[in-house]
């Protein structure tokens, strides 16, 4: 069974018709002794991927996939990397998807699929004017 | 922001399921945000009060 009710899936797949550029989403989970939300970020990240065609979830091993780990920059799992037409955009979540979390992989896809980032001009010239690396954690709950 | 700038990167952490780090950045209450380790956001602000906040640009009297 879905975890997402077949309305939700109507709405979710209204807004991801703007989507443009393909969205790869790496999935970093580990088989032994991994979390288990790892089956569980999977089954998101699949339902949202059926969705639309120009979404595709690649599975990588944590343990195994070690280029890949060390290319994007992954230290824990279950992580998922967001790529916008196979480039990466530097967003990443950590950990099953779900509640808050479901809201804002939605919004990063949107993001990544359509190139377009909703900020005031202001805020975007802030942003744009950052020169040094700067490394973002938001920490959220699923409630 | 990570999308707009490639020196920025953002990491959404499921504070419950990694709690190392939770500890770590003490994290009591979400949402809490941590920059460059130095930084720390707790809870929601508005688009622009949290920007600012995040790349540690003075306030507006």
């Amino acid at each position: 069974m879905g975890l997402l009710s077949p309305q939700d899936e109507a709405t979710l797949r209204q807004h991801l018709a703007t989507i443009t550029q393909p969205v790869q989403l790496l999935l970093f989970t580990q088989t032994f002794g991994g979390s288990e939300s790892g089956p569980v970020a999977k089954q998101i990240l699949d339902e949202i991927a059926s969705l639309n065609e120009k979404i595709t979830v690649v599975e990588k091993n944590f343990v195994l996939d070690l280029d890949d780990k060390a290319k994007y920059k992954v230290d824990k799992a279950p992580a998922i990397v967001i790529l916008s037409d196979d480039v990466d955009t530097r967003m990443r979540m950590y950990g099953a998807p779900t509640g808050y979390e479901f809201v804002g992989l939605v919004e990063a896809i949107l993001v990544a699929g359509t190139g377009k980032i909703d900020f005031e001009p202001e805020t975007m010239a802030w942003v744009q004017a950052v020169t040094t690396p700067t490394h973002i954690q938001v920490f959220s709950t699923p409630t | 922001m990570a999308a707009a700038n490639p020196m920025i990167t953002a990491d959404a952490v499921e504070a419950t399921e990694f709690m190392d780090l939770s500890r770590k950045y003490r994290v009591t209450g979400v949402p809490k945000t941590i920059v460059n380790e130095t930084i720390e956001i707790l809870g929601g602000l508005p688009e622009q009060d949290f920007v600012r906040a995040a790349l540690g640009l003075p306030e507006v009297s």
